[in-house]
């Protein structure tokens, strides 16, 4: 049996429906709030609903025309390189605050030029280095946005 | 209203205003030219950088953006067929044939000149739409917002294509559901935080923006790579050809780009349709109104073909700005970022817009004339040049398109967490563009989710938790039944066409 994108998407949906309704009603309520017309419960609760009874919809009624099978749009495409792009994203959150602004972003910009199959080091290094140290210039000195050296060095300079 | 245009002009007309018109127009315009890059990555990434500068500036730019972003994708679309936005798509039918028969330059000529026509003529029509359906809404009152607002999520849905209503439908409740993470404004308490202080503010509609469209648009170049051609290659060696356009040419054009105009200009009006509609709608019409000899010439290099979709593109650009700057409510993507960029420098666009802060109101108006005529006299000449960015190789483009959208974000915040979350949000972006559901209405239902909210909350208020508010007051009751027909025309679109095809088959059978 296959499955459609669309209804891939629906079933989808209406899990996250439910899984919203339920914690919908942890929200926390004023004493009282149960006599109000409306409380901070209300919005989410309906749109469980709503989500819930589109999804249900999409997913029982006939289809327009025939679209591909679920697993076959994911088939074919560069995975690889965007994963890495990705894991160099999360990198670049992880380290911003430990290594600062210059050495965080030089390091993201060569790893992502790198990945996507540059390997000429004399154009990464020139095209991340200058793009990096300028960008800092801007924001730093010209902006007048501060931007907190790496804590790494701030412990180095307080030892 | 003569006062508030002199005001608005002598604010556009400030130097530092006109060098952000420029600015605009010209980082738009190579923003809007990269395929894959559209005029919501291009506006979402300038907001970080006008945070510090005063509303009207800041406006100005982003038009400007706006601007330079479709016509960037007009030469994408033109030069190599690859509309950098939807926008534009109608463009590449006749754009990119009159290219390959080595006419690039009259048809990036044609492409600019109905353009700022089209932008001209919706400017003028603007000037006087916008202050008249501004003192309407001046007598709106909160039910009649929470009306207006599931109208416009409502349209967007409806807009979304054949068979596509439902799934963008289910995109637009997603960004309401969005819209409900952290702490409720009017009782303070806290929703689907899970304890997270990180989450108590909510998702920031920048990182959502940022992440749903710079970032995963970005990382889609990437995952799904096109290949370039030999007319790319040529274009980004600016071979060109002549950019002159005859006066019998001209003659020919000009009732398209009028009728382009016009019914661009009120498509852009209704919420949720925008420049992709109409630009197709101009491209349908011009093709009906023309004799059967230049009907043949329709997607082989028409100059018709072309000037049509590009005339009411620029023209829905403009008409776009009618609701977001008179009612408060976007009727796009491309606007709703703009709403959002408007709340975070502390104006709440809106009838009141128009009487407490002219001066935005007018010079937003003004600029988008200002960065017509900027588009023409210095980015026309300047596309040979510009065209050459496209030979930037991908693999440094990329990372610095990526590296830009994160710090943009992180910059306002300062907090590593929301690197993280766009991370989480480009990829679950990237699931959706492949399975075709639509992040526009999502985005729409995020930044309204907030505003509608309190609507209803104050409208149940006001009439004792009775839901007759809905149809006490004469404006509530028509905008909602116009709901409900913009609601049924899909459905009732559907089953003509199930009945159609049904016909058809048993025709097919019994012949």
């Amino acid at each position: 049996m296959t499955l459609s994108k669309e209804k891939a998407g629906a079933l989808c949906f209406l899990v996250l429906a439910i899984a919203y309704g339920m914690e919908a009603r942890h929200i926390p309520l004023f004493p009282g709030d149960e006599l109000e017309p409306f409380t901070a419960r209300t919005m989410p609760i309906a749109l469980s609903w709503l989500t819930g009874i589109v999804s249900f919809l999409l997913l029982v009624l006939p289809q327009r025309e025939e679209t591909d099978d679920i697993f076959s749009v994911f088939r074919g495409l560069n995975w690889g390189k965007t994963f890495v792009l990705i894991a160099l994203m999360v990198f670049y959150g992880l380290t911003l605050s430990p290594l600062g602004f210059l050495l965080s972003t030089a390091l993201f910009l060569i790893g992502g030029i790198y990945a996507l199959g540059e390997r000429r080091w004399s154009v990464i290094l020139l095209s991340s280095v200058p793009a990096t140290v300028g960008f800092w210039f801007i924001l730093d000195k010209l902006l007048g946005i501060y931007l907190a050296p790496g804590e790494i060095f701030t412990m180095l300079g307080a030892n | 209203m003569l006062d508030g245009i002199l005001q608005g002009l002598s604010t556009a007309a400030s130097p530092v205003n006109l060098l952000m018109v420029f600015v605009g127009c010209f980082a738009g315009t190579f923003i809007g030219m990269l395929p894959g890059l559209g005029p919501i990555s291009a506006i979402a990434l300038m907001i970080p950088i006008t945070y510090g500068f005063d509303p009207a500036t800041g406006m100005i730019l982003m038009a400007g953006v706006y601007y330079g972003a479709i016509f960037g994708g007009s030469t994408s679309a033109i030069l190599i067929n690859a509309p950098g936005v939807a926008g534009t798509v109608a463009t590449a039918f006749d754009g990119y044939p009159l290219a390959k028969q080595g006419h690039a330059g009259k048809a990036l000529a044609i492409a600019a000149y109905s353009s700022f026509s089209g932008g001209t003529i919706a400017a003028i029509f603007l000037l006087f739409a916008a202050p008249a359906l501004a003192s309407v809404s001046l007598s709106f009152q909160s039910a009649d917002y929470f009306a207006l607002m599931v109208l416009g999520l409502t349209a967007v849905s409806a807009f979304a294509g054949k068979g596509k209503f439902l799934v963008a439908v289910l995109m637009t409740l997603f960004g309401l559901m969005l819209s409900t993470i952290g702490t409720d404004q009017t009782a303070g308490l806290q929703r689907f935080t899970f304890g997270s202080l990180d989450l108590i503010d909510g998702i920031s509609f920048l990182l959502l923006a940022m992440a749903t469209f710079a970032l995963s648009e970005a990382l889609m170049v990437v995952l799904k790579p096109e290949k370039v051609s030999q007319e790319a290659e040529d274009a980004t060696k600016g071979k060109l050809g002549s950019m002159k356009v005859s006066r019998e040419e001209v003659k020919d054009l000009a009732p398209v780009v009028g009728r382009s105009s016009v019914l661009g200009f009120f498509i852009g009006v209704l919420p949720g349709a925008g420049a992709t509609i109409a630009s197709f709608l101009a491209y349908g019409m011009e093709r009906s109104f023309a004799s059967a000899k230049e009907k043949l010439k329709f997607g082989k290099g028409s100059l018709r073909g072309l000037a049509a979709p590009e005339t009411a593109n620029n023209a829905a650009c403009s008409g776009s700005f009618v609701p977001l700057l008179t009612l408060g409510i976007p009727g796009s993507g491309t606007t709703a970022v703009m709403l959002g960029a408007l709340i975070s420098y502390g104006v709440q666009p809106g009838p009141r817009l128009f009487v407490e802060q002219p001066a935005v109101f007018w010079s937003v108006i003004i600029s988008m004339y200002i960065g017509n005529i900027i588009l023409l006299v210095l980015n026309l000449p300047l596309i040979p040049y510009i065209a050459r960015l496209l030979a930037l190789p991908k693999k440094i483009l990329t990372p610095l398109i990526l590296f830009f959208s994160l710090i943009g974000v992180y910059l306002v915040s300062f907090n590593t967490f929301d690197i993280h979350i766009m991370v989480i949000v480009a990829i679950l972006a990237i699931i959706f563009r492949l399975i075709n559901f639509p992040l526009a209405p999502m985005l729409l239902g995020f930044i309204l989710g907030g505003m509608m909210e309190d609507n209803l909350r104050r409208a149940l208020a006001i009439s004792d938790g009775e839901l007759s508010f809905l149809w006490e007051r004469p404006i509530t009751a028509s905008i909602l039944a116009i709901t409900v027909i913009v609601l049924l025309a899909p459905l009732i679109q559907n089953i003509i066409d199930v009945r159609r095809r049904r016909a058809l088959k048993v025709n097919d059978g019994e012949g």
